[in-house]
């Protein structure tokens, strides 16, 4: 299976969200009884996540730029699958939207600001990866 | 119906590769093998394109089976 410089793009973007899930979402996830003043080391938290981010993508795009040396032309095709996938992404993005506020006014113990940033952080990563992983089929099948 | 096209055989004929005629148009390689197996249904713009660098008439190209 060869892919190309796009396709190796979307799967970089998946890699990171699942990285994500992998490496920080265990601290979000446990300071879910929490409000935002009790997480230890929020910022701490929050500088390690930026620094992860740059230097996950950095390495990652300029050995996509080593490997494949051809300039990508984006053309009406990339516009059709981009117009697709975040089609599908803001149609998610919208449900889970409904499902937060649902949930935020049906549950009353749902009141710590550690339970809601987790929530809206699976809501969000969710949403990410359901959408890449639909531009990447597109870009297989069409 | 289906949208159909000769663009491989006419492309061949013309001595053109699939990134030549991408390059020559303003597509990708990928938007032309796309085009060619029928998976992708270019603009009436891209079909012009590819019409008047094939310097064929566009319904030598495309046309519905």
């Amino acid at each position: 299976m060869t892919l190309t410089k796009k396709e190796i793009s979307i799967l970089i973007e998946i890699v990171f969200s699942l990285l994500f899930v992998l490496i920080f979402m265990p601290f979000f996830y446990e300071n879910q009884e929490n409000n935002l003043v009790l997480i230890n080391d929020l910022i701490g938290k929050i500088t390690e996540i930026v620094i992860f981010a740059v230097i996950y993508f950095s390495i990652s795009y300029t050995l996509l730029k080593l490997i494949f040396k051809t300039k990508i032309t984006v053309d009406e095709r990339d516009d059709m699958i981009n117009s697709k996938s975040y089609k599908l992404g803001y149609l998610l993005y919208e449900l889970c939207l409904f499902v937060f506020i649902g949930i935020l006014l049906s549950n009353s113990t749902l009141q710590n600001n550690g339970e809601i940033i987790f929530l809206i952080l699976s809501l969000l990563l969710f949403v990410s990866i359901i959408k890449s992983i639909y531009q990447f089929y597109l870009y297989r099948t069409f | 119906m289906l949208l159909r096209n000769n663009l491989k055989e006419l492309r061949q004929k013309k001595a053109f590769t699939q990134e030549e005629l991408g390059n020559n148009v303003g597509v990708s390689r990928q938007t032309i093998i796309s085009i060619e197996r029928y998976r992708y249904k270019p603009s009436l713009e891209l079909a012009m394109k590819i019409a008047e660098k094939l310097n064929v008439k566009i319904e030598k190209i495309f046309y519905f089976n």
